[in-house]
């Protein structure tokens, strides 16, 4: 099974730490370059806010991912327990984006690459659970509230027998009280 | 009390202050109380994260502070839920305190505050009724032109239940800059020596001509908001400043009215900025002195809980690069007057001879126990500081007795009107720290946010105008406008308006009003009239916004990363 980050809106203070963790991540040591080619600025999550909620927003790695189906260049692959996309073979038109519907991919340009017009090469970008990353998802180890956690299937497990703990007692709350 | 001590608080009211976008480290404690299953009631106009936590949420209308806190006390009061014991054996004032607060009933409070009066009743009853309760406010409370009042008015809610003394009660100010309390503790006000020790006091000013070896002068000096009246008005050519020298702050940036500023600093004789990087006031000084940042130098830092805390240094600063302190004393020397200090630790040593409540706040007692509250009056390892400034209700008075102490409330010194309807406060972001003098050179903080900044503004409002997510607008009042993006949001109210201040372009300090509380001298920020103008011309705006951007950092002489914005 994939696994997903899931974050707390009871946790949230909205403060996108998750979001520059991102990118730290993904860009490594780039980011301290002074030349603004060698890096780029692609958070693979969003932070949301409503009028009562704060929360990141990413992607949700799909058993049946519509971002796969849809992509006609084979560049969208389960690996992992993760969908990850092979930006190498992206061609760039925008299926994926189109297809998901958590609006978890955005299209982005990548840092010194450059395509048949001569601009930057733009790819599709969505998280990856930072694949090949050591000490897993950044974004889960840099929250200051720990209000991002990394579900696998054990936690899943856990918690679907914590809320069918939960339905039985509402079930008969009358007789209990 | 101290930070620490927030999450375990059966109460907190947390009025006019947003730990998430100012202090996120603090805004964990409150989220962890809330898992705790602390109590939260937010005062503040805006949903703030912590108003999206909360067991009450009280949106009042901006200004309306004093009105809300008074009707809370007498709620309080007239419910019978005050801590009569307490004010009876550690408190003065009591009775001159209910004839203020006597009309300030609920149902009064709502027209000012437009807060429901029975939602007034609900929370003032939260609050005296769940112990311990904790207080902690912010910007939202002291900068006002009626902000000491509502400080003492939230210190009379605390009295009046008996709120002081003890673990994860009491009255917290979050203050609005890193170690600000370390300045004031050190000295850095007008009418103090380090430890609050008065200069009009003529037998501390003997205790420090002695140590220094200098005569000093007798007068109260002048507030940094006193300097433009100083610099352009005074006409006593003996009063008149003709020399400023700014280190660590922004004035051209921060303070209200910086048209004001401009001029002030354009016709002061000599104006010296010694900083860690460029900035808008270095645009306007004759001298830049560069100094060291944090993680170059040692030092200690106090926490907004009158923790003393080393900090060290990480990395050695480039070759000629020197330290606040070694600047200060090469400048002093010659200016005659000589200084020799090996390092942080020896003034630190001749600072806490010469104060009382700090003596016992030894280099070794902060290496050994983090953090030393003062008062520490005693340098033996056995005086850890003082984590309860008014334990067993002894109140640092002459008689150690607390004192009530209440006022009318009064609306802001400038209210919307037909010419600019709307109102604006400034407020914080996470992300950029105040002035963004640190964070502005941080590629991927300036990546998340940039110029021009935004204004939040209420979606009912944006719509009425035509307004959308990200448009560029002109917002101006009486005193100057700047360029911003519009972003709809329904956690402020309709009518009002609020932007960071820390953007060069969407420099909302062009806007504010430079009013200032009659005691604290600290400016209304959070409250002056404005207006929104639609620009019909977005490309023209993008591009003008642009070459804006790109002036300043020419003037600043910024060439790294060009083309990057």
């Amino acid at each position: 099974m994939n696994y997903f980050v899931k974050g707390n809106p009871d946790l949230c203070i909205g403060c996108r730490t998750c979001m520059i963790g991102c990118v730290v991540a993904h860009e490594g040591k780039h980011i301290f370059e002074v030349d603004p080619d060698s890096y780029t600025f692609n958070p693979r999550l969003h932070m949301v806010k409503t009028a009562k909620i704060s929360v990141p927003v990413q992607c949700k790695h799909c058993e049946n991912p519509a971002c796969m189906a849809a992509c006609p260049a084979g560049a969208i692959q389960m690996k992992d327990h993760a969908v990850i996309i092979d930006t190498s073979k992206c061609m760039g038109c925008k299926s994926c984006m189109d297809a998901c519907p958590f609006g978890a991919i955005d299209m982005v340009t990548e840092a010194g690459k450059f395509q048949a017009d001569g601009k930057e090469r733009v790819v599709a970008n969505k998280c990856d659970l930072c694949s090949g990353i050591p000490g897993g998802p950044a974004c889960v180890r840099v929250c200051p509230t720990a209000a991002l956690t990394l579900v696998k299937e054990d936690e899943l497990a856990d918690a679907m027998e914590k809320k069918r703990m939960e339905a039985a007692r509402n079930l008969f709350r009358d007789n209990q009280e | 009390m101290g930070i620490p001590e927030i999450e375990d608080a059966g109460c907190l009211l947390c009025f006019g202050y947003n730990g998430a976008d100012s202090h996120p480290i603090v805004a964990r404690r409150i989220v962890r109380g809330k898992q705790k299953g602390m109590k939260i009631i937010c005062v503040d106009p805006r949903v703030t994260e912590t108003a999206r936590i909360s067991d009450m949420h009280l949106q009042l209308k901006g200004g309306s502070n004093l009105a809300l806190v008074n009707a809370m006390a007498n709620v309080i009061w007239n419910e019978g839920l005050a801590d009569i014991k307490f004010i009876e054996e550690h408190t003065n004032g009591f009775d001159e305190f209910l004839k203020v607060i006597e009309k300030y009933t609920p149902e009064y409070a709502e027209t000012i505050s437009h807060v429901p009066a029975e939602e007034i009743r609900k929370a003032a009853r939260l609050y005296a009724t769940t112990k311990p309760a904790m207080i902690l406010y912010g910007m939202g409370v002291c900068q006002f032109t009626q902000a000491v009042d509502v400080v003492k008015g939230l210190a009379n809610l605390a009295l009046m239940t008996g709120n002081f003394g003890g673990p994860s009660m009491g009255i917290g100010p979050v203050r609005g800059q890193n170690n600000v309390q370390g300045a004031c503790d050190m000295g850095a006000l007008p009418n103090c020596y380090p430890g609050y020790q008065s200069v009009t006091d003529p037998e501390i000013r003997a205790k420090f001509e002695k140590a220094w070896g200098v005569p000093l002068s007798d007068k109260v000096g002048c507030a940094i908001t006193h300097v433009p009246h100083r610099v352009l008005e005074e006409k006593d050519e003996t009063k008149r400043i003709h020399a400023y020298y700014i280190f660590g702050e922004d004035p051209a940036q921060s303070d209200p009215d910086l048209a004001e500023i401009r001029e002030t600093l354009d016709k002061c004789d000599f104006v010296v900025m010694q900083d860690i990087y460029m900035n808008k006031t270095g645009l306007h000084a004759d001298v830049i002195l560069p100094s060291t940042a944090w993680g170059e130098h040692d030092g200690v830092y106090t926490c907004a809980d009158r923790g003393f805390q080393r900090i060290r240094k990480v990395i050695e600063p480039d070759p000629g690069l020197k330290t606040d302190w070694q600047i200060i004393q090469e400048i002093s020397t010659a200016m005659g007057y000589p200084m020799h200090y090996e390092n942080t630790e020896e003034i630190w040593n001749e600072m806490i001879d010469l104060c009382p409540s700090f003596k016992g706040a030894t280099y070794e007692k902060m290496e050994k126990y983090g953090s030393v509250q003062w008062p520490c009056r005693d340098k033996s390892m056995e005086d850890k500081g003082t984590p309860y400034l008014h334990k067993g209700g002894k109140f640092a008075t002459k008689d150690n007795r607390g004192v009530f102490y209440a006022t009318d409330w009064h609306p802001p010194m400038e209210l919307e009107n037909d010419e600019y309807p709307m109102s604006l406060s400034t407020v914080r972001e996470v992300g950029h720290y105040s002035v963004r003098t640190m964070t502005g050179n941080c590629r991927t903080l300036r990546n998340l946010e940039d110029e021009p900044g935004w204004v939040q503004m209420n979606t009912q409002d944006c719509e009425r105008m035509g307004l959308v997510k990200g448009e560029l607008v002109k917002i101006l009042s009486k005193r100057g406008y700047c360029i911003t993006r519009c972003l709809p949001t329904d956690r402020v109210k309709p009518g009002a308006t609020y932007m960071t201040y820390q953007w060069w372009i969407g420099a909302c300090n062009e806007l504010t009003n430079a009013k200032l509380d009659p005691i604290s001298n600290t400016p209304e920020y959070k409250y002056c009239a404005c207006r929104v103008e639609k620009i019909k011309d977005q490309e023209w705006a993008e591009n003008h916004v642009k070459e804006l951007y790109d002036e300043i950092r020419t003037q600043m002489g910024i060439t790294a990363g060009k083309g990057d914005h």
